[in-house]
């Protein structure tokens, strides 16, 4: 048995405490963990659903553009940081199993290490239009 | 495979008459392979005592560095055989992004910290980065993984023949993590303790006392019996004590730790506190017994 990178380990650990949506997915772009808070936007915990691929992901959820339309799975901002090392910000619909459209706001970076990449997080934020932002 | 332990104590040495029995020295593992090569598990002040009981043998080590906190690498400049021109030394460790492994060590063996520079050891030293992959020293396989502490930090794994030792002694597996809960591949350092002849892992605080150290980088009671649970190794010892603890409170310790260890289903004496100075002569993993025919 090996142990997933400890880079993941220590990030699924922080996210679990954390009350903003957080994914998490490998170095080969496989959704591993997402949070209570993620789950509560999507309706249905990352118990239930378990270690899902893009295009598993992408059916259930999607994300969609502003004009409904799905996005392609390299323009996501979790696959662009992963893929080019980079942080990447997008503003995206996802949809959660009853169906209830969400906005959000979605920021993404890398995981690298002294071995290099080892995946990456999204933290989704709801849009400033619908209860995102500062609070007062 | 023979262990002994030499330095069995975290943080910074505490000698003394209170700490005579679990010692003083800082993490040190001597483990003798099956073909006589010798490894060095840490080199905190421990190393120093193994390296006067080796004499003029062997003339080529292996080191293997959890990490390059002091209490690990104080050792070194006080280790005889770096000071034999006949010998060679390989010093693994972790990776960092910061400097090579090498710089990093350079910057305690160098002044002012030291009275010598790496490069005016007598002996043949090199220093390796732990690849991630499974390598061979000698008759053994050697894993390192990466695990909970503070700054990049390694636990290693030694297999040899049917025997294994897992040692992980600065580590802190459940912050924030529910060791009870997790699936296997999201515990660190579970991976090379799995199914271990002897696992030696951290066991600094009293579970009373980790409330005040959360963070630190080490396990409280609780964290070690659960994670030892979870490994199934054969046979555990607490390590790298905290410089705080007594002997006559480690006896405390041990004997909470025995009684909590067979409330979890544990075998008497599955559970011990390290002593310096004493050795165990690994034998042949236990094999589970065998279901009953149906």
């Amino acid at each position: 048995m090996t142990q997933k990178p400890l880079e993941l380990i220590l990030a699924r650990n922080l996210m679990s405490a954390l009350s903003t949506p957080a994914f998490l997915v490998d170095e080969g772009g496989l959704l591993v963990f997402y949070n209570e808070a993620a789950g509560m936007m999507l309706g249905k915990r990352f118990e239930e659903l378990g270690t899902v691929g893009a295009e598993e992901w992408g059916q259930l959820f999607g994300p969609f553009d502003e004009g409904g339309e799905p996005i392609p799975y390299d323009d996501l901002p979790l696959v662009a940081a992963v893929r080019d090392g980079r942080p990447a910000h997008a503003e995206l619909e996802i949809h959660s199993a009853d169906g209830v459209s969400h906005e959000v706001e979605v920021s993404a970076f890398p995981i690298l290490t002294a071995h290099g990449s080892q995946g990456g997080i999204a933290i989704f934020w709801p849009t400033a239009a619908n209860g995102g932002g500062a609070a007062a | 495979m023979k262990v002994k332990l030499w330095g069995t104590r975290g943080s910074i040495p505490s000698p003394g008459p209170e700490t005579i029995r679990y010692g003083g020295n800082t993490s040190c593992v001597g483990v003798t392979l099956s073909d006589g090569s010798v490894l060095a598990l840490d080199a905190g002040t421990g190393i120093r005592c193994l390296g006067l009981a080796l004499g003029d043998e062997p003339t080529r080590l292996h080191i293997l560095l959890t990490h390059l906190h002091l209490d690990h690498i104080q050792g070194l400049v006080f280790f005889a055989p770096a000071f034999r021109p006949q010998t060679e030394i390989v010093i693994w460790g972790p990776a960092s992004p910061e400097a090579s492994l090498r710089d990093r060590i350079a910057r305690y063996i160098s002044a002012p910290l030291s009275p010598v520079e790496v490069r005016e050891l007598p002996c043949d030293v090199s220093f390796r980065h732990c690849p991630e992959t499974e390598w061979e020293i000698g008759p053994a396989r050697i894993r390192a993984a990466s695990v909970a502490h503070r700054g990049p930090t390694l636990g290693y794994r030694i297999d040899d023949g049917d025997s294994s030792l897992a040692y992980i002694p600065d580590h802190e597996p459940a912050l924030g993590a529910d060791l009870d809960r997790l699936e296997d591949d999201w515990i660190s350092g579970l991976g090379i303790a799995r199914d271990a002849s002897l696992l030696i892992h951290d066991g600094q605080y009293s579970d009373p006392e980790y409330a005040e150290h959360i963070g630190w980088g080490h396990s409280a009671l609780s964290h070690s019996l659960a994670f030892a649970r979870r490994a199934g190794a054969d046979r555990t010892l607490l390590f790298h004590h905290d410089p705080m603890h007594s002997d006559d409170f480690l006896d405390r310790l041990g004997e909470e730790a025995g009684e909590r260890w067979q409330a979890l289903g544990g075998e008497p004496g599955g559970v011990e506190l390290a002593a310096e100075r004493a050795e165990f002569e690994l034998p042949a993993r236990v094999a589970p017994a065998a279901a009953a025919p149906a």
